[in-house]
C-alpha cells in the first residue's frame, strides 16, 4: 500500500465566501475542501466555478492539500473549471453507481493530459450519502484507481434519504458505515469512517466533541477527519495524532516483543498485557503514523513561516 | 407521487370474531387479517371463508386492509382474499425473488377475475430467515407491488438458532440492511425497536412511543402492531410533532434568507443549515401534511359511520 496520507483535519467551505477562502491557509488543516455544492446557492454556481483556479494556490499556501467538492448534477462543467495543477482531489457527492465514477475518471484523465498535470494524480473522493450508494458501494469504490479511500453513509444527506432525524442518542448509520468499511478494506484502500460518539446538540463547532470523536476514530483504525468550523481543526489534528503516551506505550510493546522473540516464544503476558505479533504490528503502525503526523506538521509549519516571512517583507517594503 | 402514510398496521386473527368486529375502532392506518400464525392448521379452510366479509368490516374506519397468507398455501389463501376492499397481501417468510414474482402473477390473474384494477394490489414482505435478509434486494425489487418490507424477528431468531436476550440486539446488521436496501428500492422498511419485535408485549403508551420513535430514527416508516394498544403511540411517533414542524419551518425561512444574501450555508442555533437540511425540512413539513390528510380521511369515515 502507498504511504498513508495524513488528512486528520479539513475545512469544507463555500468557495463564494471570500472571507473563509482568504483565511483558509491560517487554519492549520491538513486539507481544504472548496465547495461548489450544497453551500453554494444555485444562482451562484457559475460564479463559484470561476473562483476555483485562483483559490487553489491561495488556500494551499499554509501547506494544506486542496480538494473541491463538485455538484452531482454538473460534473462536466465543474470538472472543466476545477482540474488545475495543485488540485489533489475531486469530491463527488451522492455517488450511487460505478458508471458515475468511470465517467469522472475519463474526464479527469483528459483534463490532466490537456493541462499538464501528472496522469493519475487527481483523486476521486466517492462520497456515499444515500441508501443506493451503500447498496452499490463495491462497484463505486472499485470503479477507478483514483478512489484512494472510501466511506460516508452518515450525515445530513444520508439521514434525509433514510428519513431519520440527526443527532439522536444512538448510531443510525451502523450498517452503512460497516458495509463501506468492509468494502474499503476488501479493496485495500483507506476506510473513512468513525465510531459513534453521541452529539445530541448538532453543534459543528464543539472542540471537545471533535477531539473525542477524532481520538475514538483513530483508536478504531480510521485516520480521516474534516469539518465545517475552524474551531474543530486543532482538536482533530490532536485527536488523530498518537499522544506522547501512545508513542511511549508503542515503544514499550515493541521492546517487550523483542525480548519475547529473543526467548523463542511467540506469545507472552507482561503486566497483564498480551504481547504477540499482532500487538507488535499495532505498535509499529502507531509509531509510523506518529512519524507521518510529525512530518506533516513540519511541512505545514514551514509553509506558514514562508507566507509570514513574505508578508513581513512586503510590509517593510511598503513602509520603506 | 403521494407519500404513503401507513404508520400502524394492526394484526387481527381472523378466527377471533370479537377482535375482527372491533378492529376498525382502534384508528390504525392499516389492518391485516391473519390467516397465518394465529390460525391453527385445522382451521385454515374455515378461516379462509371468513375473509371476504371481514374485509368490509375492518375497513369501515378507512383503514387499508391486508391479509397475511400462509407460505405453503399462497394460491388458496389469495383466492380467498382477493375481493373489493382489499389493499394487498402480506407475504411471510420470503426467501427468493421468484416467490414474489409468482405471487404478483397470481394477483394479476385474480384482479382480472374479480374485477379489480390490474396492478392495484400491493405486497408487504416479511423476511424471516438469513436467506431472506441476504437476498432482500432482489426480493423487494421483484415487483412494483411491493410497498413495505419488515423482519419477522421471532421467526428470524428461530432460523438463526438463537434465543436473544433483550439487552443485546442481534439484528443490528439485519435491520440496518433492511433500512438501506428498502430505502434504496423506494420501498418502506417497517419495524419496532428491539426487543419489542421479538417479544411483543403490552407496554405503557409512553414507552411504546419511545420505542416507535427510535424505530423511526433507524429508518422505519411504520410498525406492524400485534395489539390494539400499540396503534395510538405508533401513530403519534410516526407523525411529525408540531414542534418539529415549527423548527423546520424556521429552517426553511433562515435558509431562504441566506440564499437571497448569497450563501447556502448558514448557522442556526449552533448547527449548519445547508441544502440537505432544507431538503429534509421540506420532507418533514410534507409528511406532517400527509399524516394530517390521512387522519382526516379516517375521521371522515368514522363520522359517516356515526
Amino acid at each position: 500500500m502507498a504511504q498513508r496520507l495524513v488528512r486528520r483535519s479539513g475545512l469544507t467551505m463555500p468557495v463564494v465566501t471570500k472571507r473563509f477562502v482568504d483565511n483558509a491557509w491560517r487554519r492549520g488543516c491538513d486539507y481544504i475542501n472548496l465547495d461548489l455544492e450544497d453551500s453554494v446557492p444555485q444562482h451562484l454556481k457559475a460564479h463559484a466555478r470561476s473562483l476555483i483556479k485562483e483559490a487553489i494556490p491561495n488556500v494551499s499556501k499554509g501547506g494544506a492539500e486542496v480538494f473541491t467538492r463538485i455538484n452531482h448534477d454538473y460534473v462536466l462543467a465543474d470538472l472543466e473549471a476545477i482540474v488545475w495543477p495543485g488540485l489533489r482531489r475531486v469530491n463527488y457527492p451522492k455517488a450511487e453507481y460505478g458508471a458515475e465514477i468511470r465517467q469522472l475518471d475519463e474526464i479527469i484523465t483528459r483534463l490532466e493530459r490537456e493541462r499538464g498535470i501528472r496522469p493519475g494524480t487527481v483523486e476521486i473522493g466517492a462520497n456515499i450519502e444515500t441508501a443506493v450508494g451503500v447498496a452499490y458501494g463495491y462497484e463505486i469504490a472499485s470503479a477507478s484507481p483514483r478512489v484512494k479511500d472510501f466511506g460516508g453513509a452518515s450525515g445530513y444527506d444520508m439521514s434525509r434519504d433514510l428519513g431519520v432525524e440527526m443527532f439522536v442518542g444512538f448510531d443510525q448509520f451502523v450498517y452503512g458505515k460497516g458495509e463501506c468499511e468492509l468494502i474499503a478494506r476488501t479493496l485495500g484502500i483507506e476506510a473513512r469512517s468513525a465510531p459513534f460518539v453521541a452529539n445530541t446538540t448538532g453543534s459543528v463547532s464543539d472542540p471537545e466533541h471533535a477531539f473525542r470523536t477524532a481520538e475514538a476514530a483513530r483508536k478504531c483504525g480510521f485516520r480521516h477527519g474534516g469539518g465545517l468550523n475552524p474551531a474543530v481543526v486543532e482538536p482533530q489534528n490532536r485527536g488523530f495524532t498518537p499522544s506522547d503516551e501512545d508513542v511511549r506505550e508503542a515503544h514499550w510493546v515493541l521492546e517487550q516483543y523483542r525480548q519475547l522473540a529473543g526467548s523463542g516464544e511467540t506469545w507472552g503476558e507482561v503486566n497483564g498485557r498480551i504481547i504477540d505479533r499482532y500487538e507488535a504490528a499495532r505498535a509499529r503502525d502507531t509509531l509510523e503514523w506518529a512519524e507521518l503526523c510529525a512530518e506533516r506538521n513540519r511541512e505545514k509549519a514551514e509553509a506558514v513561516a514562508r507566507v509570514q516571512a513574505a508578508m513581513a517583507e512586503q510590509t517593510s517594503r511598503a513602509s520603506a | 407521487m403521494a407519500m404513503l402514510i401507513r404508520r400502524s398496521n394492526l394484526m387481527v386473527p381472523i378466527t377471533n370474531p370479537r377482535f375482527v368486529s372491533r378492529a376498525w375502532r382502534h384508528n390504525a392506518d392499516a389492518i391485516t387479517l391473519d390467516l397465518e400464525d394465529s390460525v391453527v392448521e385445522t382451521r385454515k379452510t374455515e378461516a379462509r371463508a371468513l375473509v371476504k366479509e371481514a374485509i368490509a368490516q375492518v375497513g369501515q374506519g378507512a383503514a387499508e386492509v391486508f391479509v397475511r397468507i400462509n407460505k405453503p398455501f399462497v394460491q388458496a389463501d389469495a383466492e380467498a382474499s382477493v375481493w373489493p376492499g382489499l389493499r394487498g397481501i402480506m407475504l411471510p417468510g420470503v426467501e427468493t425473488a421468484d416467490e414474489v414474482t409468482e405471487a404478483a402473477a397470481l394477483l394479476t390473474v385474480l384482479e382480472r377475475q374479480r374485477g379489480l384494477a390490474v396492478g392495484s394490489l400491493q405486497l408487504i414482505i416479511l423476511l424471516e430467515s438469513a436467506r431472506g435478509v441476504w437476498h432482500i434486494q432482489s426480493i423487494i425489487t421483484a415487483s412494483p407491488r411491493v410497498t413495505q418490507v419488515g423482519l419477522d424477528e421471532s421467526d428470524l431468531a428461530c432460523d438463526l438458532g438463537i434465543s436473544p436476550l433483550p439487552e443485546y440486539d442481534p439484528y443490528v446488521y439485519a435491520r440496518g440492511r433492511l433500512a438501506i436496501e428498502a430505502t434504496a428500492a423506494k420501498v418502506q422498511p417497517v419495524g419496532i425497536r428491539y426487543p419489542l419485535g421479538t417479544q411483543a408485549r403490552l407496554l405503557p403508551a409512553a414507552e411504546l412511543h419511545t420505542m416507535a420513535n427510535e424505530a423511526r430514527n433507524l429508518g422505519m416508516k411504520g410498525v406492524i402492531c400485534p395489539h390494539p394498544s400499540w396503534v395510538e403511540p405508533v401513530n403519534n411517533a410516526f407523525t411529525p410533532t408540531a414542534d418539529l414542524v415549527a423548527y423546520n419551518k424556521r429552517v426553511r425561512a433562515v435558509f431562504a434568507e441566506a440564499i437571497a444574501s448569497g450563501t447556502a450555508a448558514v448557522p442556526l442555533d449552533g448547527r449548519m443549515i445547508d441544502v440537505p437540511v432544507d431538503e429534509w425540512a421540506k420532507v418533514v413539513i410534507a409528511m406532517a401534511e400527509a399524516c394530517a390528510a390521512r387522519d382526516a380521511e379516517k375521521q371522515a369515515a368514522l363520522t359517516r359511520l356515526r
